[in-house]
């Protein structure tokens, strides 16, 4: 049921039989959440982590006049929150893009893991530094880049992250968003993202249709992108 | 709540939304369609450039045509004649 949760974590940190026990054992509640729905509220009190199965959630922060910024997305495998371990309230909101099922993940069960596996506690905590390093990358696309970077970013972003969990190949993924959806994450308005799509589209690079991604040239997003996956820290981990 | 096309037609063609979205009214997606031609013409505007030929057209899920609003509508260009 958590495997890609082990894809994600394997894929940078070596996780032995005992610590996977460990883990499965900390899973509680499985929930079934309808999509556009905010699961966690900002500055609510929370003791329970929310483990991502299927389906795509979001963090985000909004204004009194309802525009709504998207600070990250969170794909099958993530923790939506493991920050919220230690954070306890947070200051942004999480809420569910698609229909989701999720796991949770008690804190207590959490520090459980913690104490009994220094290794787990690192890797939990490395977790929650790869999410602030990807909201530094979102920083430098919100603050600098050109709309068409922009766009062209959060898809090389998305076929790195869904493509450790099984959910992307270099020739497209499915992304199950519309178009406000990814105005919202790019700090563009919907019809300017429409003329982005297109010209995305007209030079061959990506077409993003039905809600899936399909990518021509990957070597040419990255490029328009100037995407450099280092802050995705993929390289496996020491112990 | 009602679906509406923001079209877009300018200097380097037609953008079709092909997607549309939901909006409470006619005047919601104009509002919507107003701010994104204004951000589209604002990183142009960032290269040097200010092309006001172009207009938005709003459809609903039929395809009717609901209301056309023209660039130079959502623009309020101040400029001196150039001549004391």
């Amino acid at each position: 049921m958590i495997e890609r949760h082990f894809l994600r974590l394997r894929a940078r940190h070596d996780i032995d039989s005992e610590q996977e026990a460990a883990i499965r054992s900390a899973i509680g509640e499985v929930r079934e959440y309808q999509a556009g729905r905010t699961v966690i509220h900002a500055e609510e009190y929370i003791d329970q982590s929310t483990l991502l199965l299927d389906g795509l959630m979001c963090r985000y922060k909004d204004l009194k006049n309802g525009q709504r910024q998207i600070a990250e997305l969170h794909v099958p495998g993530d923790f939506a929150d493991v920050h919220s371990y230690v954070l306890k309230r947070l200051d942004h909101n999480i809420m569910t893009l698609t229909d989701c099922r999720v796991a949770m993940v008690p804190h207590d069960r959490l520090r459980a893991i913690t104490v009994a596996s220094p290794h787990l506690a690192r890797v939990y905590w490395f977790s929650t530094a790869v999410d602030a390093a990807i909201h530094r990358e979102w920083v430098l696309s919100l603050g600098r880049r050109t709309a068409i970077s922009r766009v062209a970013a959060l898809f090389c972003e998305l076929q790195m992250r869904l493509g450790i969990v099984g959910l992307a190949e270099d020739t497209g993924f499915d992304f199950d968003l519309n178009q406000t959806e990814l105005a919202e994450c790019v700090g563009l308005t919907p019809v300017h993202v429409n003329r982005i799509l297109k010209q995305l589209r007209e030079q061959r690079i990506v077409t993003f249709r039905n809600r899936r991604v399909e990518i021509h040239a990957l070597d040419k997003l990255r490029s328009v992108a100037e995407f450099d996956p280092f802050y995705l820290y993929l390289d496996r981990q020491p112990r | 709540m009602p679906h509406f096309h923001i079209h877009v037609h300018n200097h380097s063609g037609e953008t079709t939304d092909e997607e549309g979205a939901d909006y409470p009214s006619l005047d919601d997606a104009a509002r919507s369609a107003v701010e994104g031609v204004r951000a589209i013409l604002g990183e142009e505007l960032g290269r040097g450039a200010l092309d006001l030929r172009g207009r938005i057209e709003i459809t609903d899920a039929d395809g009717q045509t609901l209301r056309v609003i023209r660039f130079d509508e959502v623009v309020n260009l101040q400029q001196d004649s150039g001549r004391e």
